[in-house]
């Protein structure tokens, strides 16, 4: 028996599998309706959304565009201490301005009517606004204080700039919550960042797809066949999942083992004991963060994952471009105090990355499959069970429970 | 150090033909002992960092790269078809020739349309190495923002 959660009767008719947080309906990646639903009820709601690290602005008047849901936007250093985020859209006509993906400028000018507005988003001058030979010009009540681009809220957290569309977000910390505020500051502890490079990727599938596969330490160990076989990632290794109260954020966290056959690779059917690297330089790892964990894989609801992987450090930005695809813009970074080896040593294991990563690409290709079999059946489900039906913090990870904890939050937010 | 235009065209034939059929394991030994090879998008190429989307620093790590893609990966199955452009020798010293080409790589996959996944110019350092020219670098700088989900062969 399922149970109806749109209105029952014509064609946007749906309904939720009784077995409420353990099976999901396909029509979550597939429908158009729920797509346009979730960029109102989620991407422009009380949500925090990643938008890059403040080493990408060096000086005042450097920007970076970027898409937040799928309003452009332009990151700016508007001061000194101060970075701005504001819609890459003219208060004019629309026009998206900035179309580089960085630049430096006093000012940031539209190109169609010569509007320019203050680097933090304030509206300036309009060529004309008193018109010409008293001709033309705005009419008397035009005030441009009513007319400066869209302004975010933002918050610069450790090294990354955060925004969000909404009034009602509670601070950036409380809306991690403590026990995620100690996770995201393992790893962002106040150090200086910076960039080591980008990946961009367009993933065929639901945005959702892309958190709930780093919600899932399930699969790692099983598709991943490089993590396995090389114990990076392994169901036998010591391991847990931590979600916050809400459900809405994850961390897979793990600590690396040897290249060894156990108990649990009976399981596994691709586990490759022979296979020896010709090169083993990719898998010189070091640890650098206390404790014993080597892994810790952060979703940040419902725009980001930060990778901690060894020594690869990214955030992997999540722009969703309709329900069945979303643009997928990795940063590699570093600490500004690294060693040339350290620099080394991440640039090498980004080999593991990325669109052509060992591991990663793996994820991308499965995500696609995954929308390919949804596509054509919207009103079936898929299945949550591993792991129980419980939405708990797990100290292992043969569990899908942090994507149980993100489809009840998401069930919430979206009023079904 | 001398070598002829007719040496570099067999050399590109050679290579692109070994990847155009698959023949993954042939591919290493166009490269010398120690080299490097990248794949890395045009942002990151200006900026002057050094981070690719694919890179390797040993004729090892390429057979590293192979052993990925025929032993741990999984991808949906393709065809990777490479157009370069004819070479453009654009240096030479006494130890090897620098040589330059664009290249597009053109992506099918089953139930769909060709897509261009590459669009990227090539910048190539070729020595002679025992009796046949081997690249001693080669860095593909593509021009392509996003990448239509996986790059899986090597270009």
């Amino acid at each position: 028996m399922n149970i109806p959660v749109r209105p029952p009767e014509g064609e946007n008719r749906r309904a939720w599998p009784a077995d409420v947080d353990a099976a999901v309906p396909y029509w979550v990646y597939t429908d158009p309706a729920i797509y346009a639903e979730e960029l109102q009820k989620i991407w422009y709601a009380p949500h925090w959304l990643y938008v890059g690290l403040e080493c990408e602005l060096a000086e005042v008047g450097d920007w970076k565009t970027t898409t937040l849901g799928e309003k452009p936007c332009v990151m700016v250093r508007s001061g000194e201490d101060e970075i701005s985020v504001v819609e890459n859209r003219c208060a004019h006509k629309g026009v998206k301005f900035c179309q580089t993906r960085t630049g430096h400028s006093k000012e940031l000018i539209c190109p169609y009517h010569q509007w320019s507005y203050a680097l933090n988003g304030d509206l300036q001058g309009v060529p004309f606004r008193r018109g010409v030979k008293r001709q033309g010009g705005m009419p008397s009540d035009f005030d441009p204080k009513d007319h400066s681009l869209n302004k975010l809220r933002v918050e610069v957290v450790n090294g990354v700039v955060w925004a969000t569309f909404s009034d009602e977000t509670p601070p950036f910390r409380e809306y991690l919550g403590e026990k995620f505020w100690k996770h995201y500051t393992r790893v962002y502890d106040g150090r200086k960042l910076e960039v080591l490079g980008y990946n961009r990727q367009h993933i065929p599938a639901n945005w959702k797809q892309m958190q709930e596969n780093i919600k899932d330490p399930y699969h790692a160990g099983l598709l991943h066949v490089f993590f396995a076989t090389f114990g990076l990632f392994r169901a036998d290794q010591k391991s847990a999942v931590d979600i916050d109260d809400e459900g809405r954020h994850g961390i897979l966290i793990s600590r690396k083992g040897e290249q060894e056959k156990t108990e649990a690779m009976a399981d596994i059917r691709n586990f490759q004991g022979d296979l020896v690297l010709e090169d083993p330089r990719v898998m010189d790892v070091v640890q650098e963060f206390p404790g014993e964990e080597t892994v810790g894989m952060i979703t940040i609801f419902p725009s980001v994952i930060l990778q901690q992987q060894v020594n690869s450090l990214t955030t992997r930005q999540i722009v969703p471009k309709g329900p069945g695809g979303f643009d997928f813009h990795w940063t590699h970074w570093c600490y500004a105090d690294d060693t040339p080896e350290m620099r080394l040593r991440r640039t090498r294991q980004a080999n593991l990355f990325g669109p052509a990563g060992f591991v990663s690409a793996d994820d991308g290709e499965v995500l696609e499959m995954t929308q390919q079999g949804a596509a054509g059946s919207p009103d079936e489900h898929f299945i949550l069970q591993m792991g129980g039906r419980e939405i708990a913090p797990t100290d292992h990870q043969v569990t899908e429970t942090a994507v149980r904890g993100m489809y009840r939050y998401w069930r919430k937010v979206m009023g079904l | 150090m001398i070598i002829a235009r007719d040496e570099i065209r067999d050399l590109y034939d050679a290579y692109y033909g070994v990847l155009d059929d698959v023949d993954l394991h042939a591919w290493p030994d166009f490269f010398t002992e120690d080299c490097l090879y990248r794949v890395i998008p045009r942002e990151n190429h200006e900026a002057g960092y050094t981070l690719c989307t694919m890179q390797a620093e040993s004729r090892g790590m390429l057979k590293d790269r192979v052993t990925g893609l025929t032993r741990t990966q999984m991808y949906a199955p393709r065809y990777y078809r490479r157009f370069p452009t004819a070479p453009r020798v654009t240096a030479q010293d006494e130890a090897s020739v620098s040589v330059r080409h664009n290249l597009l790589v053109v992506q099918t996959l089953v139930d769909k349309q060709s897509d261009i996944i590459l669009s990227a110019v090539c910048h190539d350092r070729i020595v002679r190495d025992g009796d046949r020219l081997r690249f001693v670098e080669r860095v593909v700088v593509f021009d392509s923002e996003m990448i239509p989900n996986s790059l899986v062969y090597p270009a």
